[in-house]
Order: C-alpha cells, then sequence, then structure tokens
C-alpha cells in the first residue's frame, strides 16, 4: 500500500463549482506557505460516520460504508494529489470494540502508519463525533486518553473535532446553535480532561469544532452546495479549518519507529544495568549474607553443644 | 527380669528407610520414608513396677572402692557408698552383691567394699526384682500356724512355709517413729504387702538393707496376725555422717578404680594409721586428678543447700543429692551419667562422684542386608562430618547429641537403616563406645513406573486405541566412589506410544562438598537438564472474560550451580542457566503472540507477544542467584522468625535478540510471635502475625513469560493465578494473623498485589489485552486442617467471596 500510485484528485471536479472554487483556493493557499502534502489522520468512535466523511472530503467513494456495520477492518490511506500538491486521508477503524477502547485496533493503525507514512508527519487529526448524541460519557475520554497515550498530548495541537450528522432537530426548548454549543462545549471539556489539558494549557489547545452532515438528504444551498442548518457550506468550511489547524505553526506528529512501538520498556534503563547488579551485589546479597552470619552467631547451641 | 540384660543395648536410634510399595492404578512407584525411632530401652525397662525411678540401673561396671576416710575415722562407718550393680549378674545377682558395710562401729571393717567385683558402680541400696520375682500371687501361702499378735525374730520362722505378708512398716529408732510409706526407704525393699515370701527371701531382704549402707543398723520383726498372715516391722537406725558445708561433683569416669587393699587384721596400730594416710592421700590425689564434672553452679548451689538446711548428713540425704544429680544429668541428655560414690564423708565436704559416659571411642560399622559387618562403600569422612562434635572421642555422651547423628546421617539419604548406639566399653572401665551401624541403599536403582489412562474416545466410549500407557523410567546412581556424588534421571510421559507429545526429562548430577569433604563449608555443585511445561499465568483473563485461549510455556536446558548451605535454612546458590523456551497453544502449534477473543467470538491471533525473538522460541543464557535467609523455627508448632528471599536473573546479552537484562526478587517474610509462651511439647502455640511483602522488578528485556504475575494462591488470595495482570514491576503485601485453636490455627488475612503502573512496560501490555485490572486486594479467614487450608476470600475488586482448599502454606 506504501507503493500505491497516487491517483490524480479527479473526484475535485465533480464538487460543486462554488466548493470547488474555495478548495482550489484553499489549496493554494497551503502551497504559497509550502506546504505540498496534507496528510489527515481521521479517528474517532466506530460508526459516528468517519468513512463518510473521508468520501464526503474526497468527493468520491472511496471507502465502503454502510450503514449498519463498521466496513473499515484496518486503516486505508486515500491519496490524491492535483498539481503538484498531495492530499492523504487516513481512515481508521473504529476505536471502541466490545464496550472498550481496543488497544489492539490503535496497534493495527500504528503498525499501518509505520506503513504508510514511516518518518513523514500527520498535519491534521480529525477527531470524529456525532452531534446528535446527548450525553458524553466515560466511554469518550478513555478514547481521547488512547489517542493521547499513543500519540502524545501535542496531537491535539493539530486536531478538529468534526461532528458529523449536523443536521438535526435540536430536541425542544433550544435552538440548534444553543445545542451546538453545548454540545461541542461537553465534548471539547471531555477532549481535555481526556488529553489532559490543563486549564492553564486551554490557550495553547485551541480545538477548533467543525460540523459535517454526510447524508445525501442535506440541504443544499443556490449553488449546489451541502449546506449545514445555519446555511454555511460545510466543505469548504471543512477544509477551511484543516488548512488552518495545518498552518497554525505547530508541528506536526513525526510518524516514527518509536511512536508505531510505543516507548520500549525493555531499552529503559539497559544501560544500568551493570550498575544495578554491583548495587544488589553490595546493598542486598552481602547484607543478607552478614545476616546469614548473625543468625549462626546468635543460635541457641543446645546445652549440650 | 530380663530388664537387665537391656543395658548393653543402651540407646539404640536407629532409622529405618522402608521401601514401600504403593500400588496405585497399575503401577508400581516406591518412594523412600524413613522413620526415626529412638528409645531408650534400658531406662524404659529398669523403672519396672515396683522400682519408679528410671535411674537405678546403669551399664557401667565400676569396682567400688573404699574410701580411706572412712577406714581413718575411727568409729564412723563407711564413708563411701558403694554401689553394687548387678546388672550383669543376672536377676539374681542380688546375692553376689555385697555393699561397702555401712555398718556402725567396728570402724575397721572397710565393709570390704568391693561391691562384688562384677558388681557395676551404682548405689543399689536394694534390688526388688530380684526378690519380687517369685511374688507369684497364684501361689498358695501357708499360715503362720502361730499364736496371734506375737512378735516373731527372724530366724525363729519355719523355713519351709510361704508367709503372706499384709503389712510393712519402717521404724525409726532414732526418732521413735514409724516412717511414712511415701518415704524413700520403701522403694529400697523389694516385699510388698500382700506378697508372699519364704524365709530364705526374708533374710535375703534384710541381708541387702544391711549391706547397703544406708543404716548403721536394721533388723527385720514379724507380728503374727489373726488371719494366718504376717506383718513385718523393720526397725532401723540410719547411717549418718558430720554435716558438711561444702559440696563437689567430680568426673571420675575412665578413672581407674582403685582396688581396696586387703587390710592385714595383725597390723599394728602404727601400720593402720600409716595405711589410713595413704588411703586419705590416694583419695585426695583421685579428686584432683578427676576432671570437673558439667554439672552447673546452680544445681550445686541447689545441692550445698540441702546440705545446709539438713545439718548432719544421712544416707537419706545422699540418696536425694543423688536423685537431684542425676535427674539434671537425664534432663540434659546425658543418659549414660550415673553417680557412682559419695566419698570424703564426716570430713566438712561430700564429694559426688559421677561417671558422666565418656567415649573412649567412635565406632562406624556398615552392615550388610543380614545385620553382618561389612565393608561399606561411603567414606568415613562423609559420615564424620555429619556426627555433632559432641559424639566424638572425648566427649561425654548426650543424647541429644545421638539423635542429631542420627538425623544428619539419615538426611544424607545413602542409608537404609541408621542406629547410633552407646556401649559400655569392656576395655575402659566408665566408658562409652558410640556405634554407629549403617546399612546402606543399594547404590544404582531402577524404577520403571506406568500408569494407564483411558481416554474417553468417539462417542464418549472407550476403545483400544484409547488406552494409553504412561509413566516414568527413572534410575539413579548414588554414592558415587562413597562420596554422596549422585547421578539421576527420570524420563515421564503420559503415552509410550506417542512420547513426543509431552515427554517430560530430567538428567542430574549432584557433587557435593566441593571444597574437600574435610572441610566444614558446605557446597554442593548440581548440573542438570531439564524440561518442565506450564501453563502461562501472564495470558489468563480478568474477571470479564472467562475464555482466554492457553498458552503453554515449554522450557528446556541445562542449569549448572553450586549451592552453599550455610545453616539447615540458609543458603545461597549462584550458577548458570541456559535454556530454551518455546510457547505453544492448546493444540502445541507453537504460537508467538497470545490468541485473544473478539467480541464477535472469533479468536484472533494477534495478542501479545509471547517471547522476546517474536517466533514463539527463545534462547537465552543468564545467570542465576538466590540466597535465602530463613531463621525459623517452630516453637510449640507455630513458626516464628524470619526469612528472606533475594533472586537475580541477570541476562548475559546471549541468545535470541541478545537479552540483556537484570530481574530481581526479594521476598521479606516476618514471623512476629505475638505472646511468650514456655515452650514444651504440648504447650499451646503463641499467636503469631506474619507480615509479608514481595517486590519484583525487571530491568531490560522482559519476554512475557518472564512477567511477574499478580493473584494466585501464593500472590493475592482470592483471585486466580495471574488474574490480576502481569507486569514488569509488582509489590505485593500481604498480613495475617494466626492464632492457635486446639491443635491448629485459624487465620485472618488481607493481601494486596500492585503491577505499579508497570504492566504497560511488559511488550504488548497483557494485563491490559485481556482485561485485568494490574491491581487487587483481598481478605478473608481461614482454618489449617493438617495440609489443607480451607479459607474464604473476598476479592474487592468484584467485592464477592468464595471459598478455597489449598494445599500447604502461603508463606
Amino acid at each position: 500500500m506504501a507503493g500505491q500510485l497516487i491517483r490524480e484528485w479527479t473526484a475535485i471536479q465533480q464538487f460543486p463549482a462554488a466548493t470547488q472554487e474555495k478548495l482550489v483556493d484553499l489549496l493554494g493557499k497551503l502551497k504559497n506557505e509550502n506546504v505540498n502534502t496534507l496528510t489527515i489522520l481521521v479517528m474517532g468512535k466506530g460508526g459516528v460516520g468517519k468513512s463518510s466523511t473521508v468520501n464526503s472530503i474526497i468527493g468520491e467513494r472511496v471507502v465502503t460504508v454502510s450503514a449498519f456495520q463498521s466496513e473499515t477492518p484496518r486503516p486505508v490511506m486515500v491519496s490524491r494529489s492535483r498539481s503538484g500538491f498531495t492530499l492523504n486521508i487516513i481512515d481508521t477503524p473504529g476505536l471502541v470494540e466490545g464496550g472498550y477502547v481496543s488497544d489492539q485496533v490503535l496497534e493495527t493503525i500504528k503498525s499501518s502508519l509505520g506503513r504508510f507514512l514511516l518518518n513523514k508527519t500527520i498535519d491534521v487529526l480529525l477527531y470524529v463525533d456525532r452531534l446528535d448524541a446527548y450525553r458524553v460519557d466515560n466511554m469518550d475520554k478513555q478514547v481521547v486518553k488512547a489517542i493521547t497515550d499513543s500519540f502524545g498530548k501535542k496531537i491535539w495541537h493539530k486536531a478538529v473535532v468534526v461532528l458529523t450528522h449536523a443536521q438535526l432537530s435540536p430536541p425542544d426548548a433550544l435552538s440548534y446553535e444553543e445545542f451546538f454549543s453545548k454540545r461541542s462545549e461537553s465534548l471539547l471539556k471531555c477532549v481535555r480532561q481526556g488529553a489532559r489539558i490543563s486549564k492553564k494549557d486551554l490557550q495553547n489547545f485551541a480545538i477548533p469544532v467543525a460540523l459535517v452532515e454526510n447524508s445525501g438528504r442535506c440541504n443544499k444551498n443556490e449553488h449546489d452546495e451541502k449546506i449545514l442548518p445555519s446555511g454555511t457550506p460545510w466543505i469548504p468550511n471543512l477544509v477551511h479549518t484543516i488548512t488552518d489547524v495545518a498552518l497554525n505553526g505547530k508541528e506536526g506528529i513525526l510518524v516514527d519507529q518509536k511512536l508505531i512501538e510505543g516507548p520500549n520498556a525493555n531499552e529503559r534503563g539497559k544501560l544500568y544495568i551493570p550498575l544495578i547488579l554491583a548495587v544488589q551485589y553490595f546493598f542486598v546479597i552481602k547484607p543478607i549474607q552478614k545476616w546469614i552470619k548473625d543468625d549462626i552467631a546468635r543460635e541457641t547451641k543446645p546445652s549440650w553443644d | 527380669m530380663s530388664s537387665f540384660a537391656a543395658p548393653a543395648h543402651l540407646l539404640p536410634l536407629s532409622t529405618r528407610r522402608r521401601n514401600s510399595s504403593t500400588n496405585a492404578v497399575v503401577s508400581h512407584i516406591s518412594s523412600s520414608t524413613s522413620i526415626i525411632q529412638c528409645n531408650l530401652p534400658s531406662l524404659a525397662a529398669t523403672s519396672s513396677s515396683q522400682n519408679p525411678k528410671p535411674s537405678k540401673s546403669s551399664p557401667f561396671l565400676l569396682n567400688s572402692i573404699i574410701s580411706p576416710k572412712s577406714l581413718a575415722v575411727s568409729a564412723a562407718s563407711c564413708i563411701l557408698f558403694h554401689i553394687a550393680q548387678p546388672i550383669l549378674s543376672g536377676s539374681d545377682s542380688i546375692l553376689n552383691y555385697s555393699g561397702g558395710g555401712g555398718s556402725s562401729g567396728s570402724g575397721g571393717g572397710g565393709g570390704g567394699g568391693n561391691g562384688g567385683g562384677e558388681g557395676g558402680g551404682f548405689w543399689r541400696f536394694f534390688s526388688p526384682e530380684a526378690v519380687a520375682k517369685d511374688d507369684d500371687p497364684q501361689q498358695e501361702w501357708d499360715s503362720h500356724g502361730l499364736p496371734a499378735n506375737i512378735v516373731v525374730q527372724l530366724n525363729k520362722l519355719s523355713g519351709f512355709k510361704k508367709y503372706k505378708v499384709s503389712e510393712i512398716m519402717f521404724f525409726d529408732r532414732r526418732r521413735g517413729s514409724t516412717v511414712g510409706t511415701e518415704d524413700s526407704f520403701f522403694e529400697m525393699v523389694s516385699l510388698r504387702p500382700g506378697g508372699i515370701y519364704t524365709k530364705a527371701q526374708l533374710q535375703k531382704e534384710l541381708e541387702t538393707l544391711a549391706t547397703c549402707g544406708m543404716f548403721e543398723k536394721v533388723e527385720l520383726e514379724t507380728k503374727t496376725n489373726p488371719d494366718g498372715t504376717i506383718n513385718i516391722t523393720i526397725p532401723f537406725l540410719e547411717s549418718t555422717w558430720q554435716s558438711a558445708d561444702r559440696f563437689r561433683c567430680i568426673n571420675v569416669g575412665l578413672m581407674p578404680q582403685s582396688k581396696p587393699i586387703e587390710m592385714d587384721p595383725d597390723m599394728t596400730e602404727k601400720e593402720r594409721l600409716e595405711y589410713y594416710r595413704s588411703q586419705e592421700k590416694d583419695y585426695r590425689r583421685r579428686i584432683e586428678r578427676a576432671r570437673p564434672c558439667l554439672l552447673p553452679m546452680s544445681v550445686q548451689r541447689e545441692i550445698l543447700q540441702m546440705l545446709r538446711e539438713q545439718g548432719k548428713v544421712s544416707a537419706r540425704l545422699l540418696q536425694r543429692i543423688r536423685d537431684r544429680v542425676q535427674q539434671w544429668y537425664q534432663e540434659n541428655g546425658y543418659a549414660c551419667a550415673q553417680v557412682v560414690n559419695f566419698g570424703n564423708l564426716n570430713t566438712k565436704e561430700v564429694v559426688c562422684e559421677v561417671v558422666e559416659g565418656d567415649i573412649t571411642q567412635l565406632l562406624i560399622q556398615f552392615q550388610d542386608k543380614l545385620g553382618n559387618v561389612c565393608e561399606g562403600n561411603t567414606q568415613f569422612p562423609v559420615i564424620r562430618r555429619e556426627l555433632p562434635k559432641q559424639l566424638r572421642q572425648g566427649q561425654v555422651f548426650n543424647i541429644e547429641a545421638g539423635k542429631q547423628a542420627l538425623r544428619n546421617i539419615n538426611s544424607l539419604a545413602l542409608f537404609s537403616n541408621i542406629e547410633v548406639n552407646p556401649r559400655p566399653d569392656e576395655k575402659n572401665e566408665g566408658g562409652i563406645i558410640v556405634e554407629v551401624k549403617l546399612k546402606e541403599l543399594e547404590q544404582k536403582s531402577a524404577e520403571v513406573s506406568s500408569e494407564w489412562s483411558i481416554v474417553p474416545g468417539r462417542g464418549g466410549r472407550p476403545t483400544l486405541a484409547s488406552i494409553q500407557p504412561g509413566g516414568t523410567v527413572s534410575f539413579e546412581h548414588r554414592n558415587i566412589k562413597g562420596l554422596n556424588r549422585s547421578l539421576l534421571g527420570s524420563v515421564t510421559t503420559s503415552n509410550f506410544l506417542n512420547p513426543q507429545d509431552d515427554l517430560a526429562f530430567k538428567l542430574e548430577y549432584v557433587h557435593p562438598y566441593v571444597d574437600g569433604v574435610y572441610n566444614p563449608r558446605n557446597r554442593t555443585f548440581r548440573a542438570s537438564c531439564f524440561n518442565s511445561r506450564k501453563l502461562s499465568p501472564v495470558f489468563t483473563g480478568g474477571p470479564g472474560i472467562e475464555e482466554v485461549p492457553p498458552i503453554w510455556v515449554d522450557r528446556a536446558g541445562v542449569k549448572a550451580n553450586i549451592t552453599e548451605n550455610f545453616t539447615r535454612q540458609s543458603k545461597f546458590t549462584y550458577g548458570l542457566v541456559m535454556e530454551e523456551i518455546t510457547t505453544r497453544d492448546e493444540s502445541s502449534h507453537i504460537s508467538a503472540n497470545g490468541q485473544r477473543v473478539l467480541p464477535s467470538g472469533g479468536v484472533s491471533a494477534d495478542g501479545p507477544p509471547t517471547t522476546l525473538s517474536g517466533t514463539g522460541v527463545d534462547r537465552m543464557a543468564f545467570l542465576q542467584a538466590n540466597i535465602t535467609r530463613d531463621n525459623t523455627k517452630f516453637l510449640n508448632g507455630a513458626i516464628v522468625g524470619e526469612r528472606n528471599v533475594f533472586q537475580l536473573d541477570q541476562g548475559l546479552g546471549i541468545g535470541s535478540k541478545f537479552p540483556f537484562f537484570n530481574r530481581h526478587q526479594l521476598t521479606v517474610t516476618r514471623f512476629l510471635q505475638l505472646k511468650n509462651v514456655e515452650e514444651g511439647a504440648g504447650k499451646p502455640p503463641p499467636p503469631v502475625l506474619v507480615l509479608h511483602g514481595h517486590y519484583g522488578g525487571c530491568v531490560g528485556d522482559l519476554p512475557s513469560y518472564d512477567a511477574f504475575t499478580l493473584g494466585g494462591p501464593y500472590s493475592v488470595r482470592g483471585y486466580n493465578m495471574g488474574e490480576l495482570g502481569a507486569a514488569r514491576n509488582i509489590l505485593e503485601l500481604a498480613a495475617e494473623l494466626r492464632i492457635p485453636v486446639r491443635n491448629t490455627h485459624a487465620y485472618v488475612f488481607a493481601e494486596h498485589g500492585n503491577d505499579l503502573g508497570s504492566s504497560k512496560d511488559v511488550k504488548g501490555n497483557p494485563t491490559e489485552v485481556y482485561r485485568r485490572m494490574g491491581h487487587g486486594s483481598s481478605y478473608g479467614v481461614g482454618v489449617k486442617l493438617g495440609l489443607v487450608r480451607a479459607e474464604y476470600a473476598v476479592d474487592q475488586n468484584s467485592g464477592t467471596g468464595a471459598i478455597f482448599f489449598r494445599f500447604g502454606e502461603r508463606f
């Protein structure tokens, strides 16, 4: 897969003209900043619409999706290039399996990353969840924690929280905006907790939130662009946010051996082994030998001895 | 009364290693069990019914001595009690025995002190057994045929009649009163109320009393009763000497016994004085030459106290002193010690002469199967180094040392029968020869034990093919070169037809006395080839998931190490291990990764790696050291003391992926006695608080099979093996309070195990993959029932409790 041929991003032409224009504009902006490659990692729980979002961004059905089951058994990288600019999007399987954050999945993601882009960087992380979920629970925190543990806290510099199923009617007595802000705020709070971002660091980790509606029944505006209930066309908006994050001046996440294999505990402290051995000999074995000698000296001899 | 023959075999301490054949299923398993017997027949035998004092007989032949003093001081009686010992002269010995005339008056008599040449050195105040043997209750008796209530002199009695005695009384003439039945005098007559005696027997009895040295004068009067029986009254005048204020105890063992020189009755007064003086001088020299005895000052002071309180030294006092002295010797295991004499009476000092039982020779003998002395294969130094110092030549024989020797030799596991016998040294009076008699086990042995297992075949019914012959073939070549080196090997399989399935083998060479058999340093070299198969507790599910496909860890390799024993329990072992570790799944296929059950129910084989190399087969060489300090001991059945164990595996970077690691474990266990209790058999054990800590850690390469697991009966009770996790560093803490209940104990405990957050430092994080907590606590109560512990433990992760039955001790 690493040697996968990078295809021309033809599907871009299928976007409505207005969207195309904005996208080209954003790509140009990236090229101006000397960014020729943009690598996006998409992660989140299962069934939140990661794959659909990928398909929406690329504009073609590159990853199979189905309504009722997880169709992504292993990470998939989709690469498209257009006039010297390469866009890589890595779609991953859902991190939650059987009610637990699956380490196994994380391991597969990491090892795939190693295959896809060893010694390259991840520019943007899309953390995907649904807008129409009302509650944030411990599981979300676990997912965030797992991501943090694997990629380090600094990946949240490069993160965008993506809320899918954006076209919804909020519950009674709440306006759409209110609902959105409440939902995104609670999710961000959870992300901050899971990533252990303290209040002080808050400024440092301004995680933008983007809305997505992948459904074909999504409302469209006069330019035939898919729009959010607020009227904003969401694809250009999302790409815009992505570009902003990509250009926010923070380092991307370098995918190296260490990241893939995690910290190798087997190597840790190996250098000190001779020292440890010496300490053990002089401060454990020797004292115990002395104790034994003392025991022998103190031993109550039978009266006849 | 055969009891007197016993002392020849004074203390047969013996142990027998029996080959008991137990037939299990169809197999023949032979195991060695050893039984240590240790009895003291001589003592038991002599304390026959009439004679409650166990110390009355002695195996020694000591000539009695005449004390010069006794003669020198005119009127006084003999100063020396002299003691004849009828042992070897058989039951009728009483006749050959003549006491050192304790008789009064005549001074000169000198009491002929030779206690019958063959009589032996001990105060023999009486000899009840001899007479008592005629004491047959079945026997008819004759009426005295005289008017009732008349006093009859002994010599007036009919020699043909058998008289029945209904009452015996001692009458102290000096005090003018009769003596209570609890008095020691009663021990001295063999006559018993209700017994039937002839005139000759009564005369004999009187003779005994008269010659025993206790009395200045003693008579025997009989009084007739209306019913035809007689009452016996023994009026006596007890021997007494000047009061003394000094006490001395000397060991006269091995000293030549001074033979009394026959005094010429025609000696002049001057000659006589001269004679006495020389005797006195001799005795003083004798005292000087004698070695000090073992009797501690405390007992000597006690005796001195007795002397002071008493005023005049009486025969009964001496008897009490003798009993006290002998009691001390007996209590302290000097089973051969005997008081043979009291000398220097009528001076200010009482000299107690003791034969303590000096060992003159240590004899090691080998016996063949029939008990004949034969040449042994075992080299003597091997046995000699097991004998306590106290059993060497020149020491005083102590039964405890004998028992120790027995235990030590038994622990060599070379002999089927071991006897440690002290016997009197005929050539060296008062000496003891310690005989160690050994029956060697066969040097080479081979055993085959077999068992058939019937495995249900298809349809649950066993078929011919499902019967599997299994078993063990083992051989042992022990005591190579007589230096206790041994070579043993065994092969075990559950199916001889398909041994490749599970073949366990072991070949071991043991070479003791690395530093030489004469060197007190006790180091043993061992080399072995082994294999083993164990279920890995690393690949075990947490409480949520039940079915984790098991991983078997097979180890095969060679090991060489040296063990230095510091004490019976404390030792230091160090050596090199080279092994190949293979991890297999249930169906014996090599598996490089643990399996995990997917939520869908499927099994995926991409779990944590099982080996360092990632191939399922690891090879490595490492140094291994283990130092154990253990000073625990049993106090009335409860363990008290402390135990520390430090174990270290140091990888050398030799093997697959060049494993370099330092894996260490420290275990500290304290058994704190919570109450002071008296030590002794039958006394209750103290309550004990057990505190236990175990730290395990590893720096460097750590394959999962070497990870430390938490949970299980020897880790954190209440959980299954490995149920809490597998980690790089662990800490376990436990406390247990043991309270004695009847013959056993009940206990409460609390335990905690923690991975210190190091589960993630094991490659593949098996703790998390199998959904384990990584830490956990438990508490519970239990009771020890023989070898089994029955306990109720509550695990705090789930909050549920369960009853467990376990073998052996947790700590």
